[in-house]
């Protein structure tokens, strides 16, 4: 709570301590000469205020639910928002399950085949995950399997000829599958397919290494040669035993992840022209859209907290021990 | 157990790699074949003998833009890294030592940095300032001083604890002493791992800045900003590919240092994950 007051302060003073001029901005170069036009737009925005009153007004709008009206849209940002968060969750969630799948069965592997071949090998591959440029992957992927080989679309959320399934989460795949409407599935499945393997590069990398780490802490414990004595097959003891006590800090880790996600997203969906928040975020800042910079700054910080949040419930769920200190 | 770093081989890739870019950096405006800015009617070349690298959509020679991009670079990275370290270090070691109020500020700070995604807080910084490479580097430096504030805090916190410390307090050291000759030496390893680790993500977060054109401004030759280049023609596949091959290799050469220096300092931890934070 706290923190998002506190962003929602950082995110104001940013945009408006600094020398950027909204009213330059908004109104292009000519009309900066008209001092009419300035001062009439400063008051239409409430920007002749002095800084602490707009803010105060800010706050009791937001309050309200009421996060203000975009500058460049001319629609509430928090229209503006239901409508670009819904891509963005369909692409950060399909991300993350990717680099969770890959990047904990990778570091699962590693650790296994620790100090051998497999693990150098990995241990390079994982450096690869988190050292790529997240936006010149996608200009590499984009161009191998839509402009080469033309496998996958190379843009947007559908084919420009298939409608978009009826909302109901706002997520396509998932809405499709709702409607009966394999097609239109099939199509969004394809068009997620490039962005979310691209975006989950890095989270791979990441994952893969704290995986190999946390595994490695435990799976020469005691009670992990206890089940293999007992007879268990190898993979029974590493998935039931070894990588249940393994999971708090890859669970961690996978936090922190998803803050990796928003981050990429902004490049990512620039390239594939994912209509997401993302570019809505650099969209706004690029024209100094304060109410919208401050809209998607406080959602963010609300995911952000989210995520925290549900770490910390995976934690008790996980760990008995952590759910009775508390 | 642990080869001394230099012993390892990813960390003499590693430092091969960014001896060379380092050099090239260097010697960039002899062993460039062109100059990056020249244009020529010799647009959209694919690579061939006389173009290495092929030609840009004004002409340019791409060989000659890369190797210029190190110049702005790996300097640029060097430098901020050293202020955020600068910075970081300076509020984390205050933090951890006095504690109170001043460690209170630094810290919900650092969480409130923490709480964006790097490169939105950036993005909104340039943007507000303007885009430029200058305003571009000072966003970076304000999304990464806190990873040195946390670790150097927590280090900090934990020696000042220590038995060894409290023996030297004893022995009547003072405690600006016992922090500069007994506290600091110790801090250093984890912090050259960090700011090692930290030259790669600085590079990517600037390059990723002139990718958005919030960084460097054309015509500068800069990786980023070429890459996005690519991005507006990308059937010519060369456009992009080897500024991003570029940043991909400096990056790489930084995580492979950072990654073996950790093992080196610290044989326990041997490839573990990220640095600060986490």
């Amino acid at each position: 709570m706290l923190l998002g007051v506190g962003i929602t302060f950082v995110a104001f003073v940013l945009t408006n301590v600094v020398p950027g001029d909204p009213a330059a901005a908004n109104l292009g170069q000519r009309a900066i000469a008209d001092p009419a036009a300035v001062t009439a737009f400063r008051a239409k925005y409430g920007l002749d205020r002095p800084l602490p009153t707009q803010y105060l007004i800010y706050l009791g709008h937001l309050v309200q639910g009421d996060l203000g009206q975009s500058e460049q849209s001319h629609r509430p940002v928090r229209d503006d928002l239901a409508e670009f968060i819904p891509a963005t969750a369909e692409l950060a969630v399909t991300s993350m399950l990717i680099a969770l799948v890959l990047g904990m069965s990778l570091g699962i592997l590693a650790a296994v085949r620790r100090n051998r071949l497999t693990d150098q090998v990995l241990r390079v591959v994982s450096l690869g995950g988190i050292s790529m440029p997240t936006f010149w992957l996608a200009l590499v992927a984009l161009y191998l399997f839509f402009f080469r080989f033309g496998w996958l679309p190379g843009s947007g959320r559908l084919d420009p000829d298939v409608l978009p399934p009826p909302h109901v989460t706002g997520l396509f795949t998932v809405d499709a599958l709702l409607a009966g409407d394999v097609p239109t599935f099939v199509n969004a499945l394809q068009h997620l397919v490039l962005p979310a393997c691209v975006l989950a590069a890095y989270n791979v990398g990441l994952l893969t290494r704290f995986t190999r780490a946390a595994v490695l802490e435990v799976i020469n414990n005691d009670y992990v040669r206890a089940a293999r004595a007992k007879g268990l097959p190898e993979a029974t003891v590493v998935l039931r035993h070894v990588l249940r006590a393994a999971l708090p800090p890859i669970v961690t880790i996978a936090g922190l992840g998803f803050a990796n996600v928003m981050t990429g997203t902004v490049l990512v969906e620039s390239i594939f022209a994912w209509p997401g928040i993302g570019q809505y975020a650099f969209h706004s800042a690029t024209t100094l859209d304060l109410p919208s910079i401050m809209g998607v700054s406080l959602f963010v910080a609300v995911v952000y907290i989210a995520v925290n949040f549900a770490v910390d419930v995976l934690y008790g769920a996980i760990d008995p021990r952590i759910r009775a200190t508390r | 157990m642990t080869a001394p770093a230099w012993r390892q081989p990813l960390a003499l890739v590693g430092l091969t790699i960014a001896v060379a870019w380092t050099l090239v950096a260097i010697f960039a405006p002899l062993i460039a074949p062109e100059n990056p800015l020249a244009e020529s009617s010799a647009l959209f070349q694919p690579p061939s003998a006389q173009h290495l690298l092929g030609t840009d959509e004004l002409g340019r020679d791409l060989l000659s833009r890369v190797l210029w991009g190190a110049r702005l670079s790996l300097p640029l990275a060097l430098f901020l890294v050293s202020v955020a370290l600068t910075i970081g270090g300076t509020l984390g070691g205050l933090a951890g030592y006095f504690g109170g109020w001043v460690e209170e500020i630094v810290m919900r700070a650092a969480d409130l940095v923490f709480a964006f995604p790097t490169i939105i807080l950036a993005m909104a910084v340039t943007a507000a300032l303007g885009p430029g490479l200058r305003n571009a580097v000072l966003a970076v430096v304000i999304v990464s001083w806190p990873s040195y504030a946390r670790v150097v805090r927590g280090l900090v916190l934990q020696l000042t604890n220590s038995d060894f410390v409290a023996a030297s307090r004893l022995l009547g050291v003072s405690a600006r002493r016992a922090l500069v000759r007994e506290v600091m030496p110790n801090v250093a390893g984890p912090v050259l791992v960090l700011a090692t680790l930290d030259l790669g993500n600085a590079v990517l977060l600037l390059a990723g800045l002139s990718f958005l054109g919030l960084g460097a401004q054309p015509p500068t030759a800069e990786w980023g900003s070429m890459v996005n280049t690519g991005t507006q023609y990308f059937e010519r596949w060369w456009l992009g590919t080897f500024p991003g091959l570029a940043i991909l290799t400096v990056v790489l050469a930084f995580n492979f240092l950072g990654d073996s220096l950790r093992d080196a300092l610290d044989p326990q931890s041997s490839w573990r994950g990220e640095g600060g934070g986490a």
